[in-house]
């Protein structure tokens, strides 16, 4: 079966980069839950991950640096029929993006968020990002990076994101399955995507991954509460989880936890936003407004 | 001092000051209720510190038979609610006025009232603590007020029914504090009106006027920051949100706001957001992406003094220049300034039919004195208000689509997602015409410039005459002016019929053809509430004109009409006239 959610634009990345990994596992994603094309949004940020939107034969916002997330929310607040994915390289989320990436996790818009996590700065040459561990230098640093990395998945959790899980852009099956899993997930699902660049971090490379990552799952970990007194017991150990870094490293589910979306909070303050779509909802008929303002202009005699 | 025993006045000037969280606003905003429904014109402003309790603050009410569009210098009546609000404004009161105060009289225009016994009275016949009245302080000043300027009393209560509608037993024991107080408070001169005979106005604040107007166009997305002067229209329309389908986003910060409202502009909402000076700063990058993505966005930027965060309770034009030339690159926008709150409700209609028509950014000037001034104005003619949503697709099926697509006029149609076949791509980097970003080809980077920057001579050829500037008198000197200054100016030239006065509302793409042939007059002369005189930099810069004199306040208050008539005359022997009343 052809894939029919590929563009045919010529793809930019450097040969053997960690974005086609989920490039493709993004696609088959779409593919296996036969999403119409016309009904997904995609947003991305800027730099090299962030170029994905023109991949996926979507409707795609290439957006601002940091942006990504703020603009993926508000299509899916504009239209909540729409499956919305957001992709960001860790720059975009973690760096000049992450107050969107905290506030986030107060709204739980219920849309897919993901990472591509490589540690650098790929468009602007390799500079240290937000996720570079402490004292690593990878080839393209200067000089030794001397500040402590941002934990996605434990900033994520503290966020209050409804969905965080972890995977790696060289296991294209867990990477899709994750995706499916996320997508399908009502709230706010983030998958931070070990993604190594193969042009300038020479040490978080598909070789350090291979050998440390580990399936959570596989370890028997449930992510899964199913109400609130089961969520802050979870929570906890899942937080405890996501500090473990160094020779093994997890990946997979921490927690998967469904409450009340945003466009259902939204629909409390909204009277008619759950019955009707506000897109094609008619502001006009033929020119002439359909908003009557009558009453809110004897409000003020 | 001579005292005239009651006599009529053209206008009646109230200033009713005290400490800010005191409740003063609620007798001017009352007193300004009950003058309207009477059938006058008024014109109230607010004096705030940025602070919530304590701070010296006053309101001024202007009050006339006749058309009143600014503030007087003059003092009429001064409810003084403590003794710092004495020695502040006594000496702006007029020889003939009245000094409302609970203090011991210095000179014969004060009128000591006693309020603890009124309320005491009331309580007593109500079988209330003290204590649960005192708030009520302000409710005896407006009445004594109402007392003076031979207000029916009824005509009080009505209005505290109203203000009180939810809360009966509140505005009962209002209105029983006006009944004590006009029954014992002894006035021995009083103050009578002309007959008020415009009856039916709306009493409005540009806040409103904007917020009804967005609601008029349409609006399904405000996202907005907190931030004063700005916030009070996105929480007017967060109390009709759900009636009219407008969803109001309040986000972690302006750089959320404006990109979450080119987001749902490109998912098909008419989409606006609302700032001040310090969160449009934060805007600026996304500004220049709405340029380049062709992105119907609005932007309504309510200024006050700058810069950095300024004085943020008080007045100021100070962003005109940056409003029209921020964001890197060259991309096009249009910037329009209403001069009242008339103009501030029809421009915030037009502004989404300029964004989605042209598909650019689009800025409404507005500033703090004409977010927080509440002046009578005629109801809203909504017979001739037309919704033009351009070349928008927003059902069914569209093929060989491509969102930049060159075409005649320079507008592509826009679809939106769950059209099918319509899948675009949106893009800040310099696009093609399916909106990819990766040829970088010098021949297509000219055709996308000339495509986007086209827009502004379009836009000049096509817009009202009256959306590009208005023309007011036929004095044969000339007034050069923008925005909120229109209403002092109008009043002037009534006193001074010697100066025309040309109201320039289109601010960007520049009319320029429109305003050279105005170099003709005799002497021209600029007001701005600028520091510099910015509009008198860019008539030089775009039309050439070389005004003789330019008339700017910066001191944060907004312009009264007898300062602006004193700064005419200065300025033809002054090249610059600081105007300082305050």
């Amino acid at each position: 079966m052809p894939n029919t959610y590929r563009t045919n634009v010529e793809i930019d990345w450097c040969p053997g980069c960690g974005d086609f990994g989920i490039l493709n596992a993004l696609t088959l994603a779409l593919q296996e839950l036969k999403i119409p094309n016309e009904k997904v949004a995609l947003t991305g940020g800027i730099g090299c991950s962030s170029k994905i939107p023109h991949y996926v034969n979507v409707y795609a916002y290439h957006t601002l640096h940091g942006r990504s997330l703020a603009q993926a929310q508000a299509i899916k607040i504009a239209n909540p029929e729409l499956e919305v994915i957001a992709a960001a390289g860790d720059g975009d989320a973690l760096g000049i993006g992450t107050q969107h990436f905290v506030a986030a996790g107060r709204r739980n818009v219920d849309l897919t968020y993901l990472i591509f996590d490589n540690g650098v700065y790929g468009l602007t040459k390799g500079q240290a990002s937000p996720t570079l561990p402490y004292g690593e230098s990878p080839k393209s640093l200067q000089v030794e990076n001397i500040k402590d990395p941002v934990n996605p998945i434990f900033l994520a959790l503290a966020s209050g994101y409804t969905f965080v899980a972890r995977s790696y852009s060289y296991n294209i099956k867990h990477l899709k399955d994750t995706i499916i899993r996320a997508i399908k997930h009502k709230g706010l699902a983030l998958v931070d995507i070990m993604q190594p660049c193969v042009t300038y971090n020479n040490i978080n490379t598909k070789e350090y991954y291979d050998a440390r990552l580990y399936d959570l799952q596989k370890e028997g970990w449930d992510p899964v509460a199913k109400n609130e007194d089961e969520y802050k017991q979870k929570l906890g150990q899942a937080t405890i989880k996501s500090l473990e870094w160094g020779d093994k490293i997890p990946m997979g589910v921490f927690i998967e936890y469904q409450k009340e979306t945003y466009d259902e909070r939204l629909s409390r303050l909204l009277m008619n936003y759950k019955s009707k779509n506000f897109v094609t909802l008619p502001i006009h008929e033929n020119g002439k407004p359909v908003n009557d303002i009558t009453p809110l202009i004897e409000e003020l005699i | 001092m001579q005292m005239r025993k009651g006599f009529t006045m053209k206008d009646l000037n109230l200033m009713v000051a005290g400490p800010q969280g005191s409740g003063i606003n609620f007798t001017s905003d009352t007193f300004s209720k009950v003058m309207a429904r009477l059938g006058y014109y008024v014109f109230s402003n607010a004096e705030l510190f940025s602070t919530i309790k304590g701070e010296h603050s006053y309101f001024r009410v202007r009050v006339s038979d006749e058309l009143i569009r600014s503030y007087s210098k003059r003092v009429d009546i001064l409810i003084a609610l403590d003794s710092k609000s004495i020695i502040l404004h006594k000496d702006e009161v007029d020889n003939n006025g009245f000094i409302i105060t609970e203090e011991k009289p210095l000179d014969s225009r004060f009128i000591q009232v006693e309020y603890n016994k009124i309320l005491q009275n009331v309580a007593n016949k109500y079988n209330k603590n003290l204590s649960e009245l005192s708030v009520m302080k302000n409710t005896i000043a407006l009445a004594v007020v109402g007392k003076i300027a031979s207000i029916p009393k009824d005509a009080i209560q009505k209005v505290i029914s109203e203000n009180f509608a939810k809360r009966p037993n509140i505005a009962e024991l209002n209105n029983a504090v006006v009944d004590e107080t006009y029954s014992i408070t002894k006035i021995e001169r009083s103050i009578t009106l002309p007959k008020g005979k415009s009856f039916g106005k709306m009493l409005i604040n540009t806040a409103e006027a904007v917020a009804i107007g967005k609601i008029a166009a349409g609006l399904r997305f405000q996202s907005y920051y907190p931030i004063t002067p700005a916030s009070d229209e996105s929480q007017y329309l967060e109390g009709v949100m759900s009636k009219y389908n407008v969803i109001v986003e309040q986000t972690e910060d302006e750089i959320a706001a404006i990109n979450m409202a080119i987001a749902a502009a490109n998912t098909g909402l008419r989409a606006a957001t609302s700032t001040s000076g310090p969160g449009f700063s934060l805007m600026v990058e996304a500004l220049s992406y709405a340029g380049m993505t062709e992105t119907p966005v609005v932007i309504f930027y309510y200024q006050r003094a700058g810069p950095s965060t300024g004085m943020p309770t008080r007045h100021e034009q100070g962003d005109l220049k940056f409003a029209i030339s921020a964001g890197h690159g060259e991309f096009p926008r249009i910037v329009i300034a209403p001069g009242d709150h008339e103009e501030a409700f029809y421009d915030a209609f037009e502004s989404f039919n300029l964004a989605e028509k042209y598909q650019l950014p689009v800025i409404v000037m507005l500033d703090k004195s004409m977010a927080m001034s509440n002046y009578t104005i005629p109801k809203f003619d909504t017979s001739k208000l037309k919704i033009d949503r351009g070349k928008l697709i927003l059902e069914g099926e569209v093929s060989n689509y491509k969102r930049y697509a060159f075409t005649e006029d320079g507008i592509s149609p826009r679809t939106v997602p769950g059209v099918k076949n319509g899948m675009f791509t949106i893009a800040g980097d310099e696009h093609e015409e399916d909106g990819h970003i990766f040829s970088e080809d010098p021949d297509n980077r000219i055709r996308m410039m000339d495509k986007r920057m086209g827009k502004l001579k379009k836009v000049l050829s096509e817009i009202p005459t009256d959306m590009k500037y208005k023309f007011y008198g036929n004095g044969e000197n000339l007034i050069i002016s923008w925005g909120s200054p229109k209403g002092a100016i109008l009043d002037a030239i009534r006193e001074r019929p010697e100066y025309s006065y040309l109201q320039i509302r289109l601010l960007h793409p520049f009319p320029v053809d429109e305003v050279k042939p105005f170099a003709k007059y005799k002497r021209i002369v600029t007001v701005e509430q600028n520091y510099s005189g910015q509009l008198a930099d860019i008539l030089k810069e775009d039309a050439g004109i070389d005004v003789n004199s330019r008339i700017v306040k910066f001191n944060g208050r907004p312009i009264a009409f007898e300062e602006l008539i004193e700064g005419l005359d200065r300025s033809k022997t002054e090249r610059r006239v600081v105007l300082t009343y305050a």
